[in-house]
């Protein structure tokens, strides 16, 4: 009889878990948690920003120092801008992976630490910080040192030209635009598998030299389909400049280069094959975005493709024998590349800057609302100084939607990593020579003749 | 003499590229020796900046520092891990022919870039169309040289297919007639790799 | 060549049906129960500390120390002091003893008892300091009147008759100690009130 019951009582619970009302206050928790960690990253750089590019050479200049020092000044800004951004940045992006997994696998995720869990990975960072820093006997201490700098290092450096793009070619960030953009930030992120392989090998460990291995083995691979798909969006752009290649794509989301940079517009009755072209062209550009996707999930290392650190096989591969500070420069390194590989695909497929729809909360708006405030600050002068040296609404919108795309692309793969399961070696290698490599060499050869056609 | 920023840079390069590869030759773990080797092509990427060759630099970084010396150590790390003890670089008997033969290969490449007339074009403009006279060059002026290197490309992708092509005729004859790559369950798939 | 075609289309079909299921699992109430802010609505047949109870109704002690507990104990947790009550001839307990460090929690025990005076309660909160302190002895083991009547309520045990005339100076020991009940008797109380807004939650 007790047992009849209880049997109901659970029947009857677990009913109302799985046919009740949408989860409406975890999302909305989830949401509240991202907006306020990304005003607190984004307020954090465009204040570093702000001091170094406005207040101190106007500090310098009104000390009547020459102007080539407060120059030089406004040179770092891009430096300064990254150097404040990864720290925390890496540190929301944990808490927002964790608090994605848990609303997927229908759990409630980290929400101890600070109001709801916001300071979550704030205490994990002390933690890692205050370990003790371990290198183990046998291993090859200078190399082990070395591996997590390397690791870290281009993921500092190779963002620069995002960041003139992703700033909409900013008087401030402008000098760290290149005009082999891209090239250079393929390059820069092709460093960190020679560090995988150098951490692998000097922790003395099987499992990490096993992770080393197929880290370099998968890097090697995926950096084909990788590169070439990016190569072909260059084609079609006709160039290799970040910003360039994000101002080409102005004028709502049609003008993507992930839905053929415009040329769906184009279709015409003069010429009749553009029916056609036009969208095998679309459909092309479509299928090199989700080719880059899978390339930038194997080279980044996360799962399906997180073969070089599988934790049930290898023991998390290269980084099993790093404690402390080096584990969490690992860690950060990771984060950050998540993020920069989000910003090449914004940048490069997604249009950079640039509002969806011409129009909705668009730059117009930001002056808008620009121009409300200022009236608003009329009585303060010093307010109203304040806030034109410190807002420019066409950067503001620009920085805006750059980052809102960047995150749903980091939701898209966080979305991936909680579906799908991990690769066999085999499988991984077969899917990269057999499959994509020879499909992003079509899709080459197809976009090169569709862009002359349409 | 003043001394500029170029010059400045030049030596920081050189003193990086120098001891690095000089710690390939001597390094005696082997595989230490590999990873010296990326230092050597990073810091030569950086002499190629100072040039104003901004795309000779990635490309250089990309390919000879992470591609290439990657495959080498790998190379290095299956080969013989065991024999790295016994390597003793500076053995009197190879020490001879060595200085000898290296003194005459710097003297070779000393000649041949004295020989050589250099003439820069648009050293201006070189900063600003780095690909695109790279690209006009390689199509027109370098054709040749360009085609023949992509054939040797191609030759070395059919030779290793058909290295990798070659164990798989031997297991096909064992299974049946209707044999099917792409429906290969995981087990007929360890057969062929062994 | 069409095949393969075929058969990229289907699994990148089922590959965006999974990300569509995972997804919509977001929108679920997530099963995370937050256990030491919110005790667990536990069911009645949970096998928690033990416990004696009393007469709901009488506050008299169930216990007639017929020892079958002590002996059917698999590991010989439970230890029974009684004497032959010299008025009325019959059994009458003085200590009562379970090592919870001993106890496997099978619910033997509660299964023999005829009077159902042992019970396993849903209290699970024992950890303690030392060994010695996981020996509860009668005090802590008997149960209030107002915990017992939830008990019996919550394993919808049928109610016990309370015993025909006896001489006060036997059941006056166990009502006062059932009067002032030790620290962890207190526990299955708060559990009873938990359990209301929990219940009330889920109806949402």
């Amino acid at each position: 009889m007790t047992v009849s019951t209880s049997t109901s009582n659970k029947t009857q619970s677990y009913g109302v878990q799985s046919t009740g009302p949408a989860n409406i206050v975890e999302i909305f928790k989830f949401m509240r948690l991202t907006i306020i960690w990304l005003s607190i990253i984004f307020g954090a750089v465009w204040g570093a920003c702000w001091l170094f590019g406005v207040v101190l050479p106007a500090c310098v200049e009104g000390f009547g120092l020459p102007a080539e020092i407060s120059q030089t000044i406004r040179y770092f800004v891009p430096l300064v801008a990254i150097m404040v951004f990864i720290p925390i940045n890496a540190m929301f992006m944990v808490l927002f992976e964790r608090r994605a997994l848990a609303l997927f696998t229908v759990r409630k995720g980290p929400n101890r630490v600070g109001p709801d869990g916001l300071l979550q990975t704030a205490a994990d960072a002390v933690k890692l910080l205050l370990k003790e820093d371990i290198t183990p006997r046998g291993a090859d201490a200078f190399m082990f040192t070395l591996a997590p700098i390397i690791f870290f290092a281009p993921s500092i450096f190779g963002c620069i030209p995002l960041l003139a793009a992703a700033t909409g070619d900013h008087r401030l960030f402008s000098i760290a635009n290149l005009p082999t953009g891209i090239f250079y930030v393929l390059a820069a992120s092709s460093i960190p598998v020679v560090a995988l392989v150098m951490a692998g090998w000097a922790s003395n460990n099987k499992y990490s030299l096993v992770g080393g291995l197929r880290a370099a083995a998968q890097a090697i691979s995926y950096e084909i389909p990788l590169v070439l798909s990016l190569v072909t969006i260059c084609l079609l752009a006709g160039s290799l400049d970040v910003v360039e290649i994000a101002q080409q794509q102005v004028g709502g989301f049609l003008h993507w280069n992930i839905l053929g940079a415009g040329k769906l517009l184009a279709v015409s009755q003069a010429s009749p094959i553009t029916f056609v072209t036009a969208p095998l062209l679309a459909i092309c550009c479509i299928l090199l975005f989700w080719l880059y996707m899978t390339g930038a999930c194997a080279e980044i290392n996360r799962i399906p493709f997180d073969l070089p650190e599988a934790e049930s096989e290898l023991v998390s591969g290269y980084n099993t024998e790093y404690s402390g500070i080096k584990f969490a420069i690992f860690f950060l390194a990771e984060f950050t590349n998540l993020f920069v590989v989000s910003a090449i695909a914004t940048v490069m497929f997604l249009g950079g800057g640039e509002s969806p729809i011409p129009g909705f909360l668009d730059t117009g708006f930001f002056v808008s609302v620009m121009g409300t405030l200022n009236s608003l600050l009329q009585p303060v002068p010093a307010l109203q100084w304040l806030l034109n040296s410190l807002v420019d609404p066409a950067t503001l919108s620009c920085v805006f939607w750059a980052v809102t795309k960047i995150y749903l692309i980091v939701f898209f793969a966080i979305l991936i990593r909680g579906t799908l399961p991990r690769f066999r070696i085999d499988q991984l290698m077969d899917f990269s020579w057999k499959r994509l490599i020879p499909l992003v060499l079509i899709l080459f050869l197809a976009v090169a003749y569709l862009r002359e056609l349409v | 003499m003043k001394v500029g920023l170029d010059t400045l840079l030049f030596y920081l390069f050189a003193f990086i590229a120098i001891p690095f590869a000089y710690g390939v030759l001597l390094d005696r773990k082997i595989i230490r020796a590999g990873f010296l080797l990326i230092g050597v092509f990073s810091a030569i990427s950086g002499l190629f900046l100072l040039l104003n060759a901004q795309f000779l630099a990635m490309a250089q970084i990309m390919i000879y520092a992470v591609g290439i010396t990657l495959v080498v150590v790998i190379a290095l790390m299956l080969t013989n891990p065991k024999s790295e003890d016994d390597i003793s670089p500076l053995n009197n008997w190879n020490k001879i022919p060595g200085i000898v033969s290296a003194f005459l290969v710097f003297i070779t490449i000393y000649m041949s870039l004295r020989a050589e007339n250099w003439t820069v074009r648009n050293p201006g403009q070189l900063m600003q169309d780095n690909i695109t006279r790279i690209g006009i060059d390689l199509l027109t002026y370098f054709s040749l040289p360009f085609e023949f290197a992509s054939i040797l490309l191609l030759v070395a992708v059919i030779g290793a297919i058909m290295l990798a092509k070659q164990e798989k005729e031997i297991t096909q004859n064992n299974s049946d007639e209707n044999f099917d790559k792409e429906e290969l369950t995981s087990e007929d798939k360890n057969v062929i790799k062994v | 060549m069409f095949g393969l075609l075929a058969r990229s289309i289907e699994s990148l079909y089922q590959v965006t049906r999974g990300l569509k299921t995972v997804f919509q699992h977001s929108f679920r109430q997530p099963i995370t129960k937050e256990y030491p802010d919110r005790m667990p609505d536990l069911p009645g047949a949970f096998r928690g500390r033990l416990s004696l109870t009393v007469n709901p109704n009488t506050g008299e002690h169930l216990c007639i120390s017929c020892l079958q507990c002590e002996r059917v104990c698999p590991d010989k947790c439970i230890q029974i002091t009684s004497h032959k009550s010299p008025e009325t001839n019959k059994p009458e307990l003085i200590e009562f003893k379970i090592d919870h460090g001993l106890c496997m929690f099978c619910g033997l025990c509660t299964e023999v008892c005829p009077t159902t005076c042992i019970i396993n309660t849903n209290d699970f909160e024992m950890a303690d300091y030392t060994r010695e302190s996981l020996v509860y002895d009668l005090k802590k083991l008997t149960l209030t009147q107002e915990e017992s009547a939830f008990y019996f309520s919550k394993k919808e045990l049928p109610l016990p008759k309370p015993k025909p005339a006896k001489p006060a100076a036997a059941a006056a020991p166990a009502a006062a100690k059932a009067e002032k009940p030790g620290q962890p008797a207190v526990k299955p109380a708060d559990t009873a009130k938990e359990d209301k807004p929990k219940e009330g939650e889920g109806k949402e």
